[in-house]
């Protein structure tokens, strides 16, 4: 049994009685306890998961409906509630939270009969690039464990490289999906802003931030997307996905479409030269499969990081206020407390990275200096969506490295708060604007991955997934290592 | 420069004890120093768009029964009240 197979080959193995349900999830839960105490991609893996692979099996011998997923394992990133189990958020101030509801993405995925195999890691809150954040310990990438697998979604991203699950659901404020999709050669992608209800995922950024898939192929995100996108009306900033099937024509190639090469986003301080040289590749490439690519400008990428962090900060600060440990936060007794000092003391669990981006949210909208950091942020953030509006009148995608260099080893970068920030270089663009991206692998150099972003138009996620699945069908990369 | 008083006070407003705060606040002060390049950006005449959604998008404004008891999770309560700290 290969448990390194796409979601697509999964579902056609069970349809052809290959394999039953439960010998595939028994196998998946086998390679977790192999190799997850190197990898640590998961927090918790999920108890019931044999018994659901049983009652999925029972209703397939049996001729009932079953749904689409056909009983696939999938991870989910632990920030991401499912009712009555922990979600914590890689935060020791949710150690011991038990989430009141399920999530809408979760509800999609049970009614088509996939098995939440297990919870799975991230930077504390999601607010990280590396898992280094993680108030549990970090997760490790599987290709080298001695490099991290980036973030925030890193275990999810793990999970799927490391052949734990099938596929995974993370979440994405600048680049939380597509980076670590880019450090653990996985596919990532970040939807269109709304296309996937936030319902159940716990707030950091929320303007911003997207639930999207990490697959083994751009396939299986087309199908997951299929799932998880549309109007929920428990989340009034959903759109309508107008019932489209992503998977539709995904073969349909990209002859004759306009390309725009991000110039800031390919020549960015410390771009590593393996992955320019990646990315030229990449160019190349697609203008071999008949697209035209062309340098394009956009100035407002130099100061994307620095709006990005500037407003990411200021809804934290306002959406992390509620752990006040009343109504959230880790339990102890009030009495005897003074109001202020009771909810310092529930703060103090908070982890170094989360503490900084609170203090940070604080002060830049603060009077006196919100005229210098928050209004401007926010107007770069209008004038960037602006060009990317104009760009796409001419261009159908735009195209970037995913992250200007190669997974970094433990403790490289976490001494250095601005060389952290500039790995979001390329990814926060997306989100600023609320366009679709994702990440696809393409190459593997001196033994780590290479991942190349293709961004798209509003909503356009099937255009956007026929120009990943032609790329994708480019390359032949290495199986990632035992 | 954004002194370390400045973010001292800003953390005490957010109710976080700084400690030892001296790591957070020389790495605050590293951000903001970068967050510096938006003064070179040129959007002084740039409107801030707003989101905005229709209303006839919204779901409808009827009340809706929710059918958990939510305090039951909460460890910190009396009968239907929530147990607080005192305020000075």
């Amino acid at each position: 049994m290969d448990l390194g197979i796409s979601a697509l080959n999964y579902i056609n193995s069970i349809k052809n009685g290959e394999f039953t349900v439960e010998e595939f999830t028994l196998k998946s839960l086998e390679r977790i306890s192999q190799v997850d105490g190197k990898l640590h991609a998961f927090l918790r893996v999920n108890d019931l998961a044999i018994k659901n692979a049983r009652e999925i099996d029972t209703k397939i011998k049996s001729n009932q409906n079953v749904g689409k997923c056909y009983g696939m394992p999938v991870s989910i990133k632990d920030n991401i509630c499912i009712e009555g189990s922990k979600t914590t958020c890689a935060s020791k101030v949710l150690e011991n939270f038990i989430a009141p509801y399920t999530s809408t993405v979760i509800n999609k995925l049970n009614s088509e009969d996939a098995i939440i195999i297990g919870k799975t890691n991230l930077d504390e809150f999601a607010m990280g690039l590396s898992t280094e954040f993680s108030a549990y310990g970090p997760s490790r990438n599987p290709w080298n464990a001695d490099y991290v697998p980036g973030g925030s979604s890193g275990g999810s991203g793990v999970s799927v490289s490391a052949n734990e699950c099938i596929a995974s659901l993370g979440s994405d404020t600048g680049g939380s999906i597509r980076n670590p999709a880019s450090f653990c050669s996985v596919v990532g992608l970040k939807p269109t802003y709304g296309l996937v209800s936030r319902y159940g995922l716990i707030s950091y950024a929320n303007s911003i931030e997207q639930i999207g898939p990490m697959t083994k192929t751009v396939e299986d995100s087309a199908f997951l997307l299929n799932i998880i996108s549309g109007i929920d009306s428990n989340d009034n900033t959903t759109v309508d996905n107008k019932n489209q099937d992503y998977l539709n024509n995904i073969d349909a190639g990209i002859n004759g479409k306009k390309i725009g090469i991000v110039t800031e986003m390919t020549n960015p301080d410390g771009l590593s030269t393996d992955v320019l040289d990646a990315t030229n590749d990449a160019i190349k490439t697609f203008e071999k499969l008949g697209a035209n690519c062309e340098q394009i400008s956009l100035e407002m990428v130099r100061y994307a990081v620095a709006a990005y962090y500037t407003i990411t900060s200021t809804e934290a600060g306002s959406n992390l206020a509620r752990y006040d440990n009343i109504r959230y936060g880790y339990e102890f007794d009030s009495s005897g407390f003074e109001f202020n000092s009771y909810i310092s003391q529930a703060r103090s669990k908070f982890g170094p990275e989360v503490i900084r981006r609170m203090i940070l949210g604080g002060f830049v909208p603060s009077a006196g200096h919100a005229g210098k950091y928050f209004s401007k942020a926010l107007k770069v953030k209008s004038k960037l969506t602006a060009e990317i509006k104009h760009v796409f009148e001419k261009f159908d995608y735009l195209i970037s490295p995913t992250v200007p260099i190669q997974p970094f080893k433990f403790g490289e970068k976490i001494n250095d708060p601005v060389s952290f920030m500039m790995v979001d270089f390329n990814t926060v663009t997306a989100n600023l604007t609320g366009i679709p991206a994702i990440s696809v692998p393409y190459k593997i150099t001196n033994g780590l991955p290479i991942g190349i972003q293709i961004m798209a138009n509003h909503e356009e996620e099937h255009s956007l997934l026929q120009a990943a699945y032609a790329l994708e069908k480019t390359v032949d990369l290495p199986e990632v290592p035992a | 420069m954004v002194n370390e008083e400045e973010i001292s006070e800003v953390a005490k407003l957010m109710k976080i004890n700084l400690e030892d705060h001296s790591d957070h606040v020389k790495r605050v002060q590293k951000m903001l120093e970068y967050f510096d390049i938006l003064d070179d950006a040129n959007v002084e005449s740039e409107e801030i768009i707003v989101q905005e959604t229709d209303l006839g998008k919204l779901r409808d404004d009827k009340y809706n029964q929710y059918d958990k008891n939510l305090l039951k999770f909460l460890k910190s309560y009396q009968e239907k009240y929530v147990k607080a700290p005192k305020l000075n």
